[in-house]
């Protein structure tokens, strides 16, 4: 009997064809879609951490409570001993001190005369100790966009929006006006070895990149740094292991009444970043639910027209004695055939794209002009298992539920009127 | 040839008609014994349908007692009534009914499926139902490709392949011509002679009633007339 049904399913087009058709592009779009809002959040991710936050990071109370305001009188001193403590506690993450801090840079003509000024962000990184890995986490060689990387103390790369702003290029001097960590007036001169580009308004805007060393001397901080980031030698960011890692530290500080106490925080506690995470997930959550539904009504109406299509046949198996419920099992044998012939091959498409993503990617930098969030520039998806079934699943679902809904309008009717109607 | 086959005690049926009720069928009282080659007849609209639904075990009455095979159709569920169905009542329909996807071999085979028999035994009893209706070279057909005629032949063969007891055929000509008409009574008439099955009709076609050996005649919901027509043979 399962062979009959078959044999007809197979040889009428439009009860199998069309509802495979929907339901692969439905699960295609599901795989698709989820792969690639997996690759974003894991690319975004990725960047942020790169540039700003770490995996986890470790700042005073203090600057923790105040940290719009970039309080370099509030920053970590002691640095390297903590770093010692750091990497014998947690030797499965690689530690990186930053400073961040404001100040302005002042641009003179040839009298040395000031003749265009900015405000700048510095960002201190260790570029110049000879084993840093700063200058690869930060993509510097690819964000390189005139000049080079510092090679002495008092080079510096600027952004290259600010750059143009400025109307800078690499070779000029320049001079850093800024305060101390006491709060007293600083001056710096120094000269402009490169600009960057990260297509990120927050880097390419206002951005300039220096020595560590160089910073400490600037800003009178021996030994001191704003933050001190930590980042996994697994090279992937997991909310969990992070959690884990962060708790561990705060345990150990956690008698101190000192504002100057270090905290340890993941990147996903960082609040914008916090927001993007539950956003995107609930986001293809979602998505997937609406898609599952419209796949269900639109398998439903099919079914519904392919059941009015064939009351003739289900008439006439009716009257040649086949049980309601058989008839009404076999359609739903159906649907789940044709729902994992669908399901199938929309997964296998949706895969494909994901691997194409993941592997080749789509330059979007021409797309996003300047937000404040940092975005990546290449758009890329995520391969996972659990792609596999994501789609597969709640298209069979799907398929099913769209068959059920057209079989009971069917199957409620008396057997006396389906064949009535079939008379005429 | 006294076996009684359906015993029809007293039967009502009444369909609802918004607030009221329609009676389609009044106080039935027949009989039908083994072998017949009966016929419902009557004007559009005075129960010939009804009638053969009920018998079919497709509809259930709304007072009185059906017995088909010795089983009271009326209180049958769903799962027993397919069963009669399945077991001993053939359907010959108006528009032939046959389905189009498959060959005139498979829907003939239908039936045999839902009785669960082996596959030599169905391909053994699908060539002989298609032999007596003399379509045995059009097996591999599809229905689309036959004439009229040819269909509902095609369907006297779906009826009769699992040798039911009783075939119940409702204006089986209604959709032919005059020839083919001749042709179907005919077929069915030989088959009700060597296999002994049940033939009963719903028709007000002339022809048919040319063929029948008992017609009963209907009239809004009753009995009007009995009519045995042993020597109704016609020349064959
Ligand atoms: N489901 C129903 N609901 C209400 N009335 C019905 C229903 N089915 C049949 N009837 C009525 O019952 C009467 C008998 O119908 P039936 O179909 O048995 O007639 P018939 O003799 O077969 O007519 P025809 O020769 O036109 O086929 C008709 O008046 C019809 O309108
Ligand atoms: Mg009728």
């Amino acid at each position: 009997m399962i062979k009959f049904i078959f044999k007809g399913l197979i040889r009428d087009k439009s009860r199998s064809l069309l509802p495979i058709l929907v339901i692969m592009i439905g699960v295609f779009l599901t795989v698709g879609m989820t792969g690639y809002i997996r690759g974003f959040i894991e690319d975004f991710v990725d960047q942020n951490a790169r540039l700003q936050t770490g995996h986890v990071n470790v700042v005073t109370k203090a600057w923790a409570e105040n940290e719009s305001m970039m309080p370099l009188d509030l920053a970590l001193l002691g640095v390297d001993t903590l770093l010692t403590e750091l990497q014998t506690d947690f030797p499965g993450y690689r530690w990186s001190p930053r400073i961040r801090f404001g100040g302005m840079l002042d641009v003179p003509d040839e009298n040395g005369e000031s003749k265009k000024q900015g405000p700048v962000m510095g960002m201190a990184v260790d570029l110049l100790s000879g084993n840093t890995d700063e200058i690869d986490r930060l993509n510097l060689k690819t964000a390189l966009a005139s000049g080079h990387i510092p090679r002495e103390p008092d080079e510096v790369m600027i952004g290259e929006e600010l750059a143009k702003k400025l109307e800078l290029k690499p070779g000029d001097k320049v001079t850093f006006i800024g305060s101390t960590m006491d709060g007293s007036l600083t001056f710096q001169n120094l000269v402009v070895s490169g600009t960057i580009r990260y297509g990120v308004r927050q880097m390419d805007n206002v951005v300039m990149l220096l020595d560590l060393r160089q910073a400490r001397s600037i800003l009178d901080m021996e030994d001191g740094a704003t933050e001190i980031l930590g980042y996994s030698k697994q090279g992937v960011y997991s909310d969990e292991e992070a959690g884990k890692v962060r708790d561990a530290f705060n345990a150990k500080w956690s008698g101190s009444e000192d504002d100057f106490v270090p905290v340890m925080r993941r990147l996903r506690d960082e609040p914008t970043l916090g927001y993007y995470f539950t956003y995107i997930n609930s986001f293809s959550g979602m998505m997937i639910f609406i898609l599952i539904l419209i796949m269900s009504i639109v398998l439903w109406n099919a079914g519904l027209l392919g059941g009015l299509r064939r009351y003739n046949e289900f008439g006439i198996r009716l009257a040649m004695g086949e049980e309601k419920g058989h008839v009404y099992k076999m359609l739903l044998y159906e649907a789940l055939f044709t729902g994992i012939i669908g399901s199938v091959v929309g997964t296998a498409f949706g895969v494909a794209f994901t691997l194409f993503l993941q592997y080749k990617g789509i330059d979007i930098s021409g797309m996003i002009q300047g937000g404040t969030m940092i975005m990546p520039n290449v758009i890329r998806a995520k391969f996972s298992p659990d792609l596999l079934s994501i789609g597969f699943i709640p298209g069979v679902i799907a398929m099913l539920i769209g068959n059920m809904l057209s079989g009971i309008a069917i199957f409620k009717r008396e057997t006396a009127k389906l064949i009535k109607e079939l008379e005429i | 040839m006294n076996k009684k086959i359906i015993e029809i005690e007293d039967l009502v049926k009444r369909y609802p008609m918004g607030e009221a009720e329609f009676t389609a069928l009044k106080r039935i009282n027949l009989t039908f014994e083994k072998g017949e080659f009966a016929g419902f007849v009557g004007p559009s609209g005075s129960g010939k349908t009804t009638i053969l639904n009920i018998i079919g075990s497709l509809d259930t009455p709304t007072e009185g007692r059906v017995s088909v095979e010795g089983e009271d159709v009326s209180h049958l569920s769903e799962k027993a009534s397919a069963r009669l169905r399945k077991e001993h009542i053939g359907f010959i329909f108006q528009s032939f009914n046959l389905l189009p996807v498959y060959t005139v071999f498979e829907n003939v085979e239908l039936s045999l499926l839902l009785l669960k028999q082996s596959a030599a035994a169905r391909k053994k009893a699908v060539t002989q139902a298609l032999e007596w209706v003399g379509l045995q070279d059009m097996a591999r057909k599809k229905p689309p490709q036959l004439s009229g005629g040819e269909s509902q032949r095609v369907a006297i063969a779906r009826a009769i392949v699992k040798r039911p007891n009783i075939v119940l055929a409702d204006e089986p000509t209604a959709n032919l011509d005059a020839e083919n008409a001749h042709i179907i009574m005919r077929t069915m008439q030989r088959l009700n002679e060597e296999l002994k099955t049940t033939f009963i009709f719903a028709t007000h076609d002339e022809k048919v009633m040319q063929y029948l050996k008992r017609k009963i005649h209907l009239l809004d919901g009753y009995v009007d007339k009995d009519e045995i027509l042993e020597s109704n043979t016609v020349e064959s």
